[in-house]
C-alpha cells in the first residue's frame, strides 16, 4: 500500500499559482465557451495533404483585414464634400504622418484583395471544392466576390479627382441602361439628378458602412461553413485526408478510402 | 427508406462525405501549427507585396513639384481635381473593370448596348451562382472533369483578353483629332457655318465614344455620327439632347454636356446636322 505524503509547500505554492494563472480562461470558459471554441478551430484537424494553393483563402481574409485598418485610418482624415475631398486626399498623401503609406496600401491593396479573390475562387473551381456538400460555401464566396468589385467600385469616386468623376458619371449612367430598375439604381447612386455632394456621401457610406459591414457577415459565414464542412483534400489526393496508413492496414482493404473502392467503379477522387 | 438495388445518388455522396470525416479525424493534421504556419507565410508575402506597391507608388510619382500629378511607375497619385465643366476627359475604370469597359465597345446603342452593361455581366454572375448545381458530378480530378476544363480555360482566356484590350485600347487624344477636322470639312463638304462646331467637336471628349468618318473610338455603344445629319432630327432636338442624353433618349449612358454653354451647344448642334456623310 502506497501511502500518500502531505502534500510539500512548494507543491501547494505551485498548484495555487497553476489555479491562478488558468482562473482568466477558466473563467472565460465557464461564461462563455469561447476558449473550447478557439481550441477546437486551431486543433481541428484538417486533411493531411493540403496544398499551398489552399492558403489563398486566408491570403484574401488578410487583404480585406489591411482595407479595414487602413480603410479605418482613412476614414479619420478624408472630407466627403465635393469642395474638400479632393485637398483632404492631397493632406492625406503629402502632410499626415504615413499617409502616403496608408492610401498606398488601401489603393493597392484593393487589387490585390481582387486579385486573390480570383486566384481562390480559381483554385476552389479547380479542386471542384464547390461540390456536394460545399454548395453553400461556393454561393456566399460568389456573392463575397461582388461585393468586393462593388467596394471597387464606389471607392473609385472618392478621391474625387478628374478620373475618379468621369469614371463615375460613365458608371453610373451604365447602371441606368438596366431595364426597369436601371434609372431608379442610377437616381438612388447619384442621390439626385445631378452628381455632386450626395453622390459622394452615398457612395462613402456604401464604401464604408454598407459593404463593408456585409462582406463582414458574408466572411463570418464562409469561416463557420469551412470549419463545420472541413478543408476540402486536393483532388489528386489517393485517400480522403491522403496520408500513408498509420495503423499498418493495407490499403487494398479500406475500400471506400482509396479511388478504385468508390463503389462506381468510375473512381472520382476521393471524397470531398 | 430506399428501396433495395442501386442507392441513390445522395445516399452515396452523403456516406462519402462521412467517410471523409472520418478519414480527416484519424489522419488529418492538426490546423495549428501546420496548415496555420502556411496561411501565415502566404500572409506576410501579401502584406508585403501590398506595402511594396505603395512605396513604389509614392517614391516614382514623386516629380520636380512634389505635387503627386507626376507619372510614376504605377501611375500619379491623382489626378487633376474633379471638374464637372471640363468635356475632354476620357473616362476610365479601374483596371479589374477593363473587361466589362471593352465589352461596352463591342455593342452598339441603342439596340443592344443592354447587353453589354447588364445583360452579359449578370447572366455571367447567375452562372456562377448557381454552378454547383450545373455540375453536380461527384468528379473532382481535372482529367475527368473536361468540360470544366475548356470552360475555365475559355473564360480565363477572354478575361485576360478583354482585360488587354481595355488597357490598350486606343484613346481619341483632342489634339489628335483636331487634325482630322480638314479631312472632314472637304469630304463631307461642310459649309462654313458648321466648322466651329466641328472643331468644337474634336476637342470637347465627343470622340471618346463616338466616331466620326474613321476617327475616334468606339464605347459606350455609342453611335457613329459621320451621317447623323441624315436622320434630320433638328437642331433644337440636338440642343436638349447634349444638355441632357438621358432628358430625350431614356437610360443613355452618355454625360450631359449643358456646361458647353447655349452658344456653343447650337454650334455643335449646327455641326451634326450639317454632317451628312461623306458627299
Amino acid at each position: 500500500m502506497i501511502t500518500r505524503r502531505p502534500p510539500s509547500r512548494a507543491q501547494i505554492r505551485r498548484e495555487r499559482m497553476q489555479a491562478a494563472a488558468n482562473f482568466p480562461l477558466d473563467w472565460l470558459e465557464e461564461r462563455s465557451g469561447l476558449v473550447g471554441g478557439i481550441r477546437y478551430f486551431l486543433f481541428r484537424k484538417v486533411p493531411s495533404d493540403t496544398n499551398w494553393m489552399q492558403t489563398l483563402g486566408s491570403a484574401t481574409l488578410t487583404a480585406f483585414i489591411v482595407q479595414a485598418v487602413t480603410g479605418v485610418i482613412l476614414a479619420m482624415y478624408y472630407k466627403p464634400t465635393p469642395e474638400a475631398a479632393y485637398s483632404s486626399i492631397q493632406n492625406i498623401t503629402d502632410h499626415v504622418t504615413m499617409g502616403w503609406l496608408v492610401r498606398g496600401m488601401h489603393k493597392w491593396g484593393a487589387s490585390v484583395f481582387i486579385i486573390l479573390m480570383f486566384l481562390h475562387m480559381g483554385r476552389v473551381f479547380l479542386f471542384g471544392s464547390y461540390k456536394y456538400p460545399r454548395e453553400l460555401n461556393w454561393i456566399v464566396g460568389v456573392l463575397l466576390l461582388a461585393m468586393g468589385m462593388l467596394e471597387g467600385f464606389t471607392g473609385y469616386l472618392l478621391p474625387w479627382d478628374q478620373t475618379a468623376y468621369w469614371a463615375s458619371v460613365v458608371g453610373i449612367n451604365l447602371n441606368g441602361t438596366a431595364p426597369f430598375l436601371g434609372p431608379f439604381l442610377a437616381q438612388f447612386l447619384r442621390g439626385g439628378q445631378e452628381i455632386g455632394a450626395d453622390t459622394l456621401t452615398h457612395f462613402y457610406s456604401l464604401h464604408m458602412l454598407v459593404i463593408p459591414g456585409a462582406i463582414g457577415g458574408l466572411i463570418a459565414l464562409h469561416l463557420y461553413l469551412i470549419i463545420r464542412l472541413g478543408v476540402t483534400s486536393p483532388p489528386w489526393s489517393k485517400e480522403a485526408a491522403g496520408e500513408v496508413p498509420v495503423d499498418g492496414v493495407p490499403r487494398e482493404l479500406r475500400a471506400g478510402l482509396t479511388r478504385a473502392g468508390d463503389g462506381d467503379g468510375r473512381g472520382n477522387g476521393g471524397p470531398a | 427508406m430506399a428501396t433495395a438495388g442501386k442507392p441513390r445518388p445522395i445516399d452515396e455522396r452523403r456516406a462519402q462525405f462521412q467517410r471523409y470525416k472520418e478519414d480527416v479525424k484519424k489522419r488529418g493534421k492538426p490546423f495549428y501549427p501546420f496548415a496555420m504556419f502556411h496561411d501565415t507565410v502566404m500572409s506576410l508575402v501579401v502584406v508585403s507585396v501590398i506595402v511594396g506597391l505603395a512605396t513604389i507608388w509614392k517614391w516614382t510619382s514623386f516629380g520636380p513639384h512634389h505635387d503627386g500629378l507626376h507619372q510614376g511607375l504605377l501611375g500619379p497619385e491623382y489626378t487633376a481635381p474633379a471638374d464637372p465643366g471640363t468635356t475632354s476627359f476620357v473616362p476610365r475604370p479601374d483596371w479589374y473593370f477593363y473587361f466589362l469597359f471593352y465589352l461596352l465597345r463591342i455593342f452598339k446603342w441603342p439596340d443592344t448596348v443592354f447587353l453589354g452593361t447588364v445583360g452579359i455581366p449578370n447572366v455571367l454572375l447567375v452562372l456562377l451562382l448557381v454552378l454547383p448545381f450545373i455540375d453536380v458530378r461527384r468528379e473532382r480530378r481535372l482529367s475527368r472533369r473536361p468540360v470544366a476544363v475548356v470552360a475555365a480555360v475559355l473564360t480565363v482566356l477572354s478575361m485576360a483578353v478583354l482585360t488587354w484590350k481595355g488597357a490598350t485600347a486606343k484613346e481619341a487624344l483632342a489634339s489628335e483629332v483636331i487634325n482630322s477636322v480638314p479631312s472632314w470639312i472637304k469630304a463631307e463638304k461642310l459649309p462654313a457655318a458648321a466648322v466651329p462646331g466641328a472643331k468644337l467637336f474634336a476637342v470637347s471628349g465627343c470622340t471618346a465614344c463616338h466616331t466620326y468618318m474613321g476617327t475616334g473610338s468606339s464605347a459606350l455603344g455609342a453611335p457613329d455620327l459621320t451621317n447623323i445629319g441624315t436622320r434630320h432630327l433638328g437642331i433644337t432636338f440636338q440642343i436638349n439632347h447634349l444638355k441632357c442624353p438621358s432628358c430625350v433618349n431614356p437610360g443613355s449612358p452618355m454625360p450631359k454636356f449643358a456646361s458647353l454653354g447655349d452658344a456653343r451647344l447650337r454650334q455643335l448642334a449646327i455641326f451634326l446636322e450639317d454632317s451628312k456623310g461623306p458627299r
